[in-house]
């Protein structure tokens, strides 16, 4: 089973464990593991490939985020230099460094969460609270395509009576407000269509019932009482104060004490767990390949 | 569009470091203040700078700057001392000139960067806005009196006492308002 | 057992005078499959609105509806919902969900089916209406065909006893409503279930219906046998307009006024065997009229080669077409072909990446700004609504008045004159989206006629009309061919309509035009891809293309009896 095949409630709290921990700490270490997590499952869903590409990317961000941070945070025991007469210090630098560190790590786990929570599973999520949203949902993502392609079709068929082809502005504008007026219209019509086809299918009766495609299985309950507990472990870490980090005034050290390495390597185990997932998966099937 | 965010974030950081100026100077060389010598004719002006207030709201202080090491024992980071008016001289110019001789770490907003118009003391001695609860921060006394406006407007004349201090309650544990 | 009684059932619309259900009564039984048909406005949405009681019209009702020995009206909502299931007329716009999935289970959530029960009766639907390939698509992916069908599995889930359908196959191209209704023909053979369809291509659906009934005015003046309809109507007129909506073969039977002992014949089958039974085949072929256009050439292509994107496959591959000068030039072909494609690159929408395009001996490229579009080419487009913008017909004409420098008595003589033409004037003021198919269409191409074209490019001008429109659409075209000289270039995928007003047809297939000759000859030598008149006829009269011209060949070879 890969990673993405797991109920989306076992997904969903799996992420939003790691984003909290991730956003709310400034332990360099967990934040670290959380970019290497990050990157790894990155990797794993979109091929090296495509993260050597982003690079190209991530790079730059991370230095314009890790530059930004010292030019307006003056604190800090040891100014570098003045500008302005105010204190470049190395503090607010690599403070700066670790904030960039942390940004560009959920923006790793955003994008794998992208990817990997399709609309079926957001349906799913929000079906459980209310079905009426989820139906909402999934009318207005079967309705955006439908106008795209509707005001495509008008916005030609009007060119070819020659109207609006000007290439002022003005009549450019004219001629979209024009166009989205008929859409507007027809979207209205197609509405009611909708609206009938829903109530002769019995919408608004009692006790409606919800199907969806995902089932939750013994291996989505392993994990999702594996996530909680690496990820109340440490959190209790962080509440613990075994991890605590300060930047300001001067840099602390990084703390050492038995909690603390419990706590890093237990979110390195939590970070690690799609990754090996989709890594089992991969030599798995190799194997199969190999027998068959 | 990704590499035009990336080129767009570069170039606001870049006016954004031209808009303030690019005026460099080493730790030494802002440091090295010159103090006008008190002469018989010289008119003069008292500062003191002063944060025991932490100390009667002790639980709501950052852990962070317990731990710093940097507070000193009886809340005086300046005891009351005397300085040259200079001609002109503002609250403000007079804590720079102060901070600057003793080497205490001070940050500041300038003028241009918020709606008062003048500037704002954010940190003195590491000691920051908000650090001792949500409602603390840096406020300054001219004779015993608070101003009605920023340190950078506040124009001083001969004799007057400024005290710098650190409020945890925006001011009411000495009756502001 | 009864399913559905009707009885002295009347309806009218609020603000009408009119009753648009004039004193019905029927009954149908249950497993029967029953189409309904009449001309379009007679009043039969109206009256299978009126049998879905969700979707039952506001306006006056009197009379009564039984379904199962209870009325109707007070038949509760899930049942309702649940037994009678109601497929409409556009494919795209019933649909809710945004997955194929999620579609199918729609019905079936809101009658509070338990999840398992849903998976194994979508289970069921998928394979028997072999929806595995696109089980877990988007709709907005999927063909017009392929959507009608997941309308149909999404009402079978919750397996009803009647299903009613609005013109379910207008929208649909030849190939795929042809599955639909073999689709529909085992739904009601293998399941038993009660089929009512109103339809107005009925060359498929008649032939397996039980019964047909037709309706004129709000009434009901026909209720009987696909087999005796024929007869049954020209007891009311003998030239009862509703005849020519028959299927070929039925409608050639009607016209030769044959004694009542030969069988009317429903399928193509029948009408051959019926052909040659009765009819000598004395004289072969009738006189051809050489097609009428001048030699100066209007739309010339050569190698032209068009894709839409870079690393796409080319859609259009090295086409070659010359059009005459008021000539009517059709262009068949399958379903992504690249007819509609070839359209857009002449109208000059979509830009031809290698070739020459040549409009009036002018190449396209040269024409600056709408001068294409003045005075020039105009393109009908398939879908109507795509043409008005605003509220009303007389507003959206106003428009292009405008853009053509009319001045204000210029304008009003040349509306009234394009109005008039068409039949239009009485339609003026209403908002484009009340009226009918074809009604819309006349306003549509009259719209295009303001731009006094030259040329006119038509977009599946047949589609979702029925037979009436069929024939006013085909008699537009040869007026605007004979009056104003018109060049018109039609695609279609409607052999017979193609066959009925043009001069040359051409075949389109892989991204080229295969062959091209004029009807006679085109569908002669085609053995499938023909008319039905000529498939019925091909054994005795080869060359009949036409129902008219195997009218008029068996009337002068007359009878092998007599």
């Amino acid at each position: 089973m890969r990673f993405e095949n797991y109920n989306p409630i076992t997904i969903f709290i799996y992420f939003l464990i790691v984003f909290l921990i991730t956003m709310f700490t400034v332990n360099p270490i967990l934040l670290i593991i959380s970019l290497i997590g990050g990157i790894l499952f990155f990797i794993s869903n979109n091929g090296i490939m495509r993260f050597l590409k982003d690079l190209a990317f991530y790079l730059p961000l991370f230095v314009l985020i890790a530059v930004t941070n010292p030019l307006f945070s003056h604190n800090g025991a040891t100014p570098l230099f003045f500008m302005n007469g105010n204190a470049i210090t190395y503090e607010a630098i690599i403070y700066g460094i670790f904030i960039s560190v942390m940004i560009i790590s959920v923006m790793y786990w955003c994008k794998c969460f992208g990817i990997i929570f399709t609309i079926d599973k957001i349906l799913y999520l929000v079906g459980k609270i209310s079905s009426k949203l989820a139906i909402v949902i999934s009318m207005t993502v079967r309705f955006i395509p439908l106008i795209k392609s509707q005001s495509k079709k008008v916005s030609k068929v009007q060119k070819t009576m020659g109207l609006y082809t000007g290439n002022s502005y003005a009549d450019r504008l004219k001629g979209s407000i024009r166009v989205f007026s008929s859409v507007l219209t027809w979207g209205l019509e197609n509405g009611i269509n909708v609206s009938d086809s829903m109530l002769s299918r019995g919408y608004g009766l009692k006790n409606r019932t919800s199907w969806s495609p995902f089932k939750i299985t013994v291996s989505d309950i392993v994990l999702i009482l594996i996530s909680i507990l690496l990820g109340i472990t440490t959190l209790y870490g962080i509440y613990s104060k075994s991890l605590e980090f300060n930047f300001y005034p001067y840099i602390t050290e990084v703390p050492t004490f038995l909690m603390s390495y419990i706590s890093y390597s237990v979110f390195g185990l939590l970070c690690i767990i799609p990754f090996v997932i989709e890594i089992k998966e991969i030599v798995k099937w190799k194997y199969f390949l190999s027998k068959i | 569009m990704k590499k035009d965010l990336l080129i767009l974030g570069f170039i606001v950081l870049i006016i954004v470091i031209i808009v303030n100026g690019t005026e460099f100077q080493t730790v030494d060389e802002y440091y090295l203040t010159h103090i006008d010598d008190i002469r018989e004719d010289s008119q003069t002006v008292f500062i003191s700078i002063n944060c025991s207030e932490i100390y009667a709201n002790w639980d709501m202080l950052d852990d962070n700057i317990k731990n710093s090491g940097y507070l000193p024992k009886d809340g005086v980071i300046l005891d009351k001392t005397e300085y040259v008016l200079r001609e002109g001289d503002t609250v403000f110019d007079v804590l720079n000139r102060a901070v600057r001789y003793n080497k205490i770490q001070m940050e500041y907003q300038g003028a241009d960067m918020n709606i008062y118009n003048s500037v704002y003391i954010q940190g003195i001695n590491y000691l920051y806005e908000f650090d001792c609860g949500e409602l603390s921060g840096w406020l300054y006394k001219v004779n015993g009196e608070f101003p009605k406006y920023g340190c950078s407007s506040y124009v001083l004349k001969d004799g007057d006492i400024i005290e710098w201090i650190y409020t945890c309650e925006l001011g009411q544990e000495y009756n502001l308002f | 057992m009864e399913i559905f009684s009707v009885k002295n059932l009347s309806f009218t619309y609020p603000l009408c005078s009119n009753k648009a259900i004039d004193n019905i009564n029927f009954s149908i039984n249950s497993s029967e499959f029953i189409l309904i048909c009449g001309q379009s406005g007679c009043g039969k949405t109206t009256l299978l609105k009126l049998l879905k009681k969700e979707l039952t019209p506001k306006g006056e009702i009197s009379g009564s509806i039984f379904y199962k020995n209870q009325t109707l009206s007070e038949l509760d909502n899930r049942t309702s919902a649940e037994q009678i299931g109601f497929v409409m007329q556009n494919p795209e716009s019933q649909v809710v969900m945004h997955k194929v999935s999620y579609e199918l289970a729609f019905g079936a959530e809101n009658i509070g089916l338990p999840k398992d029960v849903i998976c194994r009766r979508m289970a069921e639907m998928v394979n028997f209406f072999g929806l595995n390939d696109i089980f877990d698509s988007e709709i907005s992916s999927l063909s017009g065909g392929q959507k009608q069908l997941v309308n149909l599995a999404s009402i079978m889930i919750m397996h009803p006893n009647v299903i009613i359908l609005d013109e379910p196959t207008s929208q649909l191209d030849p190939i795929a409503s042809k599955d639909f209704i073999s689709v529909l023909r085992r739904i009601n053979a293998e399941l038993g279930i009660t089929i009512i369809i109103v339809e107005h291509n009925l060359e498929d659906v008649m032939p397996i219906s039980d019964k047909v009934i037709v309706i004129d005015n709000g009434k009901v003046i026909a209720n009987d046998t696909p087999r005796n309809i024929c007869a049954a109507l020209k007891n009311i007129n003998e030239n009862h307009p509703m005849l020519k909506a028959l299927p070929t073969p039925t409608k050639i039977y009607a016209s030769l006024n044959n004694n009542k002992d030969i069988l009317c014949p429903i399928t193509v089958k029948e009408g051959k065997d019926f052909l040659e039974k009765n009819y000598k085949s004395d004289i072969k072929e009738l006189p051809i009229n050489k097609p009428s256009h001048s030699n100066n050439i209007a739309v010339e292509l050569s190698n032209i080669w068009y894709r839409y994107e870079r690393n796409s496959k080319d859609i259009l591959k090295d086409v070659n077409l010359k059009v005459y000068k008021g000539e009517v030039f059709s262009l068949l072909g399958g379903n992504g072909a690249g007819k509609t494609t070839l359209m857009s690159v002449i109208s000059g929408i979509n830009k031809a990446y290698r070739g020459k395009i040549l409009i009036n001996g002018k190449k396209i490229k040269d024409y600056k700004k709408n001068s294409l579009y003045l005075h020039n080419i105009a393109y009908l487009p398939q879908s109507l609504q795509t043409v008005f913008i605003e509220d009303n017909v007389r507003k959206d004409f106003d428009e292009v008045c405008k853009l053509m420098k009319y001045d204000k008595d210029a304008k009003e003589k040349i509306i009234l004159s394009v109005s008039e033409k068409l039949g239009i004037t009485h339609l003026l003021d209403k908002n484009p989206y009340d009226l009918s198919g074809g009604e819309q269409q006349k306003c549509a191409i009259a719209k295009m006629l303001l731009l006094q074209p030259k040329i006119l490019l038509m977009d599946e001008p047949s589609k979702a009309m029925d037979s009436f429109a069929k024939e006013s659409l085909s008699e537009i075209i040869k007026m605007l061919k004979s009056d104003d000289e018109m060049t018109i270039i039609i695609v279609t995928h409607d052999i017979d309509f193609a066959c009925e007003c043009s001069d040359r047809v051409g075949l389109f297939f892989d991204g080229n035009i295969v062959s091209y000759n004029t009807p006679n000859k085109f569908f002669t030598e085609n053995t499938f891809y023909t008319t039905s008149a000529n498939r019925m006829a091909r054994n005795i009269y080869p060359s009949a293309v036409k129902c008219s011209d195997i009218i008029k060949l068996c009337q002068r070879n007359g009878l092998i009896n007599e």
